[in-house]
């Protein structure tokens, strides 16, 4: 029985319109998924898992605050990145200035740095991230100068878990 | 009669594909490494996020009502264990306490106390742990109360 050939250039030339299909179809997926090159200034750390919780999309009006423990018994270690670059916001520092109120008020407010300010920014919020092990002596003084700044959104950054995990 | 040989076959292909496929390939690898996807992570919104006696406040409107306040004390006792009192509540795991304080939030709202209009003010020690109060934070808003916030500590 005489067999069928395929024609000569199927043969040396595969067809490969699908497989540039689905291959441009997961690059989309990919372009609009992905975050490439957002940084939001979170350091890497053992973030507390929680069954609740809800995704923040947009950064852009946010400061996130990674706190750690502190120089003193009571002063935590707070860093954070503001304006491009991350700093060291202390919560006494040398002048004993409140440096992390300071930053806190100025992205609030802007440059008066008091309300009433024609750059008020009512919709900035703060994200605080702290292992898990962190004691509230050092959250504290966060969520005080996050009060005194008048920041009204303060959200906890966790890890997503299904069911809880006891530590 | 001399037969004549078949014509080689002629098939257009269009335009060679292959360096196409090798960037499209380059890209598709590139965003699959760089990307990031934040599907490991959420946040806990607090609209209130901390209540302090004095100075700072804004000065409240005319004919405004407080908040009830609804005080839960936190005590770590152990790396993983922690109890958490309320009234009428006393629970040291998610679900346990989710339970009680959907209880308590029923109670009060039967006595004629508007979910809206109760503050939830998580009471820790200053040695209490973060996981443990973020973790008595879910189940206050797992039992539906919708303005929770941390005090001072004790």
């Amino acid at each position: 029985m005489k067999r069928r050939q395929m024609p000569d250039s199927q043969t040396s030339h595969p067809n490969v319109t699908p497989l540039i299909d689905v291959v441009m179809c997961l690059i989309i997926f990919f372009m609009l998924v992905a975050k490439i090159g957002v940084s939001t200034g979170a350091e890497a750390m053992t973030i507390p898992a929680t069954v609740m919780g809800l995704d923040i999309k947009d950064f852009g009006n946010t400061v996130t605050l990674n706190v750690f423990p502190g120089v003193t018994e009571d002063e935590p270690r707070v860093t954070a990145l503001v304006g491009g670059t991350m700093n060291e916001l202390r919560i006494r520092d040398a002048q004993g200035r409140n440096e992390l109120a300071d930053t806190l008020k100025f992205l609030r407010f802007g440059a008066a740095m008091k309300p009433g300010a024609a750059t008020d920014n009512p919709n900035f919020a703060v994200i605080i991230r702290g292992e898990e092990s962190l004691q509230y002596r050092y959250i504290e003084p966060v969520l005080m100068a996050a009060a005194e700044a008048q920041v009204k959104n303060v959200s906890f950054n966790t890890r997503k878990v299904s069911v809880t995990v006891r530590q | 009669m001399r037969m004549k040989p078949p014509k080689a076959g002629h098939y257009d292909a269009g335009p060679n594909m292959i360096p196409l496929v090798d960037v499209v390939m380059v890209i598709l690898i590139f965003l699959m490494l760089t990307g990031k996807f934040g599907g490991q992570e959420h946040f806990l919104v607090s609209k209130t996020p901390i209540t302090q006696k004095g100075a700072g406040g804004a000065v409240p409107p005319p004919g405004y009502v407080p908040d009830e306040p609804l005080e839960i004390r936190v005590d770590s006792l152990a790396p993983d264990r922690y109890i958490a009192r309320a009234d009428g509540v006393s629970g040291n795991e998610y679900e346990q306490l989710t339970g009680q304080l959907r209880a308590l939030r029923l109670r009060l709202n039967a006595a004629n106390k508007p979910t809206e209009k109760i503050q939830v003010v998580i009471s820790p020690t200053r040695g209490a742990r973060y996981s443990h109060l973020l973790d008595v934070y879910q189940a206050a808003l797992a039992a539906g109360f919708e303005k929770i916030g941390f005090s001072q500590a004790r």
